[in-house]
């Protein structure tokens, strides 16, 4: 009896009506994936590493201002414009629509990240240094990038590795949304998330927050978004980079823009 | 041979007849495949990690975490699933507990001053001799004590309470910016001891003032859990929500509508609404009005009518296109008809010589709309499940620090402890708190495990174990509206080459080397929460079924404490008569200490920072790192100053200005500008300008780091001592020198570009369009 391996398409929707900007992802990704400490030195020289971030645009001025956030975090796109321009195939997509960095494959031309829309590669110019103690809480499940390689969010692979292992392939049992979350399999900032704006699970997935979703904005493609029937929306759509991210709009009962038709 | 795993499957991969023996023993044809570089296996991590429950420290909520422990080292920290205040999810600041154990930084043993107080020379000693000090000074000046903390939950709140009233001596929890306005609100308006939990997830129309509820304010993770069922819930219509503010805070970036207003004038605005409601006739029902005003009806707020309050309370000529009464009388109705409705009201809104007053009319609001004791509205907790055990953080007042203050320049407090508090970094400048520290005849011992402005001057360093090292409880205020007591217990050890010691097992070795016992009957802290798990278990109620004593107490351990959800409160307090009478007979200006506000002069709303809070957490690095959501700055302090203002007055971003109050001392800040600010306000947050510890707190410039607590006036919140912290005017005074900011936002302010609609970065929707 050998096992089948299971076809996953994972995906994230992110609902900007629930995001309070609160920073809780973007520490939780640091801290499981192992991402070099953000110096002064490094915001100073604008090299900070946020795998996921949060955005702030500004629009209006006072009093009719507002200020809206947004996470961003790799897309994940089918049509991802880092893939082509890599060398050395460093970074490819894999068949469960993640798409993925290897390290030691890279050798650092930073293609990739010029070629990225979404600006959600980022580059390691130095050596990272944690201070020796500090190297005690690095996650053993996640390779610490050195000197030359770009890094960026990878959905929290090993999460998804360690869940596919250990119910898939080991306890024989279904990955549904609910032992993702249950058992701990979610990627980090999904499971920081506070407000829960951040949703991960399979696309197809019945029993997940997502699949509505991505089914309705892949049936409604850039075209044809006023036939959508929910708030999905692809950042960026018009590029067609198809991201494996999707964001719901934020819900404005006073929108400082009159007589323009929000969302069309 | 020894047939090994190895060796098995090294025959197996030989032999054909091998593959189909592994299909009838159930092994996996992926086991014997080659794996290709590029899908390394990643089931190869040595060790087998547990995640243990405990609860986080660094900040006041206390949310409980699990902590994942491989190998003897803490490696990642996520809300504890189980625990009803965070149910599974975390702030940014909770996964630094991680940074602070493994801190480069932490004092590895006792330490005692060697050079004069203050230069920072200590020299080790063993625990030995220290705790044969402590003894010596608790003997001979147990009784002229000051004991300072944090503030105290649960049993170390017992604790620390029976210590110093066996040794004699005072206690004083310090918080930069105290509730106690807040907490002097809610019994006012609610005859409730304890603060009150807020239904958001049931809530449809949201009216807060001066709380940045969803940032930094009482409990912000619990909020925003419900505030997002608030926005986008199953089943539920999507909520609206104002934010009234005199800064442009986190909180009011996810409004649907902020409101300025003149800082301190919030009650008026609370009873201008509540005019309008009262004239209209739109209370809810059943709600009694003659009761309400004494018989007196609107003519009891007469004076708040919105054309009247509208144009003192500082609102812009046109807000959304409508004039100030226009826009008040439009809020009123939207609040009264659109139920459940809850205005809560705190942060600046509190922090006013008038505060009390402000607090007072903004939760009365509740009452006028049905929403005390319901659904949707503000829910009370029960009692705790044991008694003796504090479930209320009382923190002492400025009033109280000025006493403290009086005793040290008196020399009549002759030994001060210290426990994980700074009140030299955080108390206002004009306290002048480090001089009062700063004596011959005084002993200062500090419980803490870095340096800090405080510890920095004791002459007794007894370092704590940090929060993943150490036993602990809280009982959560607000709770989550029945009987709860979270449970920190030691997840790991700490390092080898550290030899800290838990500060409330030192205080319970002194009280028994004291013959103290009858006071403090423990040899352990962890047996004091033992003895309430018994209390617990004998109940036999409630998260926990076990059959012995010991079998409760590894369960509590295991889900990170005890709470029984059928434990809830019954209270649905009713007003006190003529209770809008009684506040609006309160009703007054914010009077200022300092400068008297005029063209020249900003008013200043200092607030605490989302990552640093009052700096308790900036030696931590990752939240030195964590960007101010509304201007991404890291790593410093920056003042948030309107574009016109800055325009008028030459400023551009990293312009440095010194800040100056009528207290002693100035700063240098380098200003932010914002289209957010209102005119003639300006930001500064709490957090940085340590003078002593670490050097993520400590390695800057005093331009890029400083401590605007230094110019605050020491202004009290009228009827509670509380300190009016929003309450001070400046003037700003360009230096001519520039810094570049440290921020994650580009050099060009972002804005959205989009050609169309479609094209936006985040795209927009009416609810009428869904």
């Amino acid at each position: 009896m050998v096992t089948q391996r299971v076809d996953h398409k994972w995906g994230m929707v992110v609902d900007l009506d629930r995001c309070t900007g609160c920073q809780a992802c973007v520490v939780a990704c640091q801290s499981e994936n192992n991402l070099p400490i953000n110096t002064k030195d490094l915001f100073l020289q604008r090299r900070a590493y946020e795998w996921i971030r949060i955005e702030r645009y500004w629009e209006g001025e006072f009093p009719d201002v507002k200020a809206r956030f947004i996470p961003i975090l790799c897309q994940h796109c089918e049509n991802a414009p880092c893939e082509p321009v890599c060398p050395v195939f460093a970074t490819y997509h894999n068949d469960e629509g993640l798409n993925v960095q290897i390290y030691n494959r890279c050798v650092g031309t930073r293609y990739c990240a010029n070629n990225c829309p979404y600006q959600v590669r980022f580059f390691n110019y130095w050596e990272p240094v944690w201070p020796e103690r500090l190297r005690n809480h690095l996650n053993p499940d996640v390779t610490v990038r050195s000197r030359g390689i770009m890094e960026k969010c990878s959905f929290c692979v090993q999460r998804i590795r360690r869940a596919e292992v250990t119910v898939e392939r080991r306890e024989r049992s279904n990955l549904d949304y609910a032992t993702m979350k249950k058992r701990n399999f979610l990627p980090a900032c999904v499971s920081a998330c506070p407000t829960n704006a951040l949703n991960f699970a399979d696309q197809a997935d019945v029993s997940g927050p997502v699949k509505e979703y991505f089914d309705d904005v892949n049936e409604h493609p850039h075209g044809e978004a006023h036939d959508r029937k929910t708030r999905g929306y692809r950042l960026l759509e018009e590029m067609g980079t198809k991201p494996n991210v999707i964001y719901l709009k934020k819900v404005d009962p006073f929108p400082l823009r009159k007589g323009v038709s929000h969302g069309s | 041979m020894k047939l090994t795993r190895r060796n098995f499957l090294a025959w197996a991969g030989l032999s054909a007849v091998g593959a189909v023996a592994c299909e009838g023993f159930g092994i996996r044809e992926g086991e014997f495949s080659l794996q290709s570089p590029v899908s390394l296996p990643e089931d190869l991590v040595r060790g087998k990690d547990n995640w243990y429950a405990t609860l986080c420290r660094t900040c006041p909520s206390s949310e409980g975490i699990v902590v994942r422990v491989m190998e003897g080292r803490a490696k990642k920290i996520q809300g504890n699933p189980l625990y009803p205040i965070n149910q599974g999810k975390q702030s940014a600041r909770c996964e630094a507990g991680l940074q602070a154990m493994y801190h480069p930084e932490r004092l590895a043993g006792p330490m005692r001053r060697s050079g004069g107080r203050g230069s920072g020379q200590f020299e080790s000693l063993d625990w030995t001799a220290a705790l044969d000090i402590f003894k010596g000074q608790l003997q001979q000046n147990g009784d002229n004590m000051l004991m300072v903390t944090e503030p105290l939950r649960g049993h170390m709140a017992k604790l620390v309470d029976r210590f110093t009233r066996a040794m004699g001596g005072q206690h004083l929890a310090f918080d930069a910016m105290d509730n106690i306005a807040y907490r002097a609100a809610v019994k006012n308006v609610f005859r409730q001891d304890s603060l009150p939990d807020f239904d958001l997830a049931n809530t449809n129309f949201l009216l807060s003032f001066g709380a940045d509820f969803l940032a930094t304010w009482v409990s912000p993770t619990r909020w925003n859990l419900g505030y997002g069922e608030f926005r986008q819930g199953e089943g539920r219509k999507r909520g609206t929500f104002y934010q009234v503010d005199p800064r442009f805070s986190t909180t009011a970036a996810s409004a649907d509508q902020w409101v300025p207003i003149t800082p301190g004038w919030e009650g008026y605005l609370a009873l201008s609404l509540a005019y309008v409601i009262i004239s209209e006739g739109l209370e809810a029902d059943g709600v009694d009005v003659a009761a309400l005003t004494d018989g007196r009806g609107v003519g009891a707020l007469d004076a708040f009518r919105p054309d009247v309050a509208g144009a003192r309370i500082g609102l812009p000529d046109r807000l959304r296109g409508e004039t100030p009464a226009e826009f008040i009388t439009g809020l009123a109705r939207e609040f009264a008809t659109k139920g459940p409705s809850l205005a809560i009201g705190g942060g600046s809104a509190g922090a006013h010589t008038n505060g009390l007053f402000n607090l007072e009319a903004i939760y009365a609001l509740n009452y006028l709309v049905g929403s005390v004791g319901t659904e949707g509205g503000i829910r009370f907790n029960p009692a705790p499940p044991v008694d003796d055990l504090p479930a209320s953080a009382d923190v002492a007042s400025l009033a109280d620090w000025f006493s403290a203050a009086e005793g040290l320049n008196g020399g009549r407090t002759k030994l001060v402890v210290v426990h994980q508090a700074d009140p030299v970094h955080g108390l206002p400048g004009s306290l002048q708190f480090r001089d009062a520290l700063n004596r011959d005849d005084l002993f200062i011992v500090s419980l803490s495990p870095f340096i800090d402005d405080t510890s920095a001057l004791a002459d007794l360093i007894l370092p704590d174990r940090v929060a993943l090292e150490d036993w602990g409880s809280d009982i959560p205020e607000p709770g989550p509206g029945y009987q709860t007591l979270g449970v920190q217990q030691p997840v790991v050890n700490p390092l080898s080459d550290l030899d800290p010691r838990s500060s409330a097992d030192v205080l319970l070795s002194m009280a028994g080397e004291l013959d103290k016992q009858s006071e403090l009957p423990w040899d352990r802290f962890e047996d004091m929460l033992k003895e309430t798990s018994k209390e617990l278990f004998e109940l036999n109620r409630g998260s926990i079924k076990a059959g012995s004593a010991d079998e409760f107490w590894n369960t509590m351990l295991q889900q990170g404490g005890w709470w029984d959800e059928k434990a809830t409160s019954s209270a649905r307090p009713n007003p006190s008569a003529g209770l809008f009478n009684t506040i609006a007979a309160k009703a007054s200006e914010p009077r200022f200490l300092g400068l008297v506000p005029s063209r020249d002069t900003f008013h200043l709303v200092p607030f605490s920072h989302i990552s640093l809070l009052d700096g308790q957490n900036a030696h931590l690095p990752w939240l030195q790192a964590v960007p101010d959501p509304l201007t991404t700055i890291a790593w410093q302090t920056w003042l948030e100053i309107n574009d016109g203002d800055a325009a008028r007055m030459g400023l551009r971003e990293g312009d440095v200005v010194i800040v100056s109050s009528a207290a002693r001392t100035s700063i240098r800040v380098p200003v932010y500008l914002t289209p957010a600010v209102p005119p003639g306000v300006v930001s500064i947050p709490l957090g940085q300008g340590r003078l002593d510890g670490p050097d993520a707190a400590t390695g800057r410039r005093a331009s890029e780091s400083s401590n605007v607590m230094d110019i605050l006036e020491p202004s009290q919140v009228e009827g509670t001592g509380a300190f009016a912290w929003a309450n001070t005017t400046v003037t700003l005074t360009p230096t001519g020198t520039s810094i570049k900011v440290s921020k994650f936002e580009g050099i060009v302010r972002a804005v959205e570009v989009g050609n169309t609609e479609a094209e936006r970065i985040i795209i927009t929707v009416r609810p009428e369009e869904l």
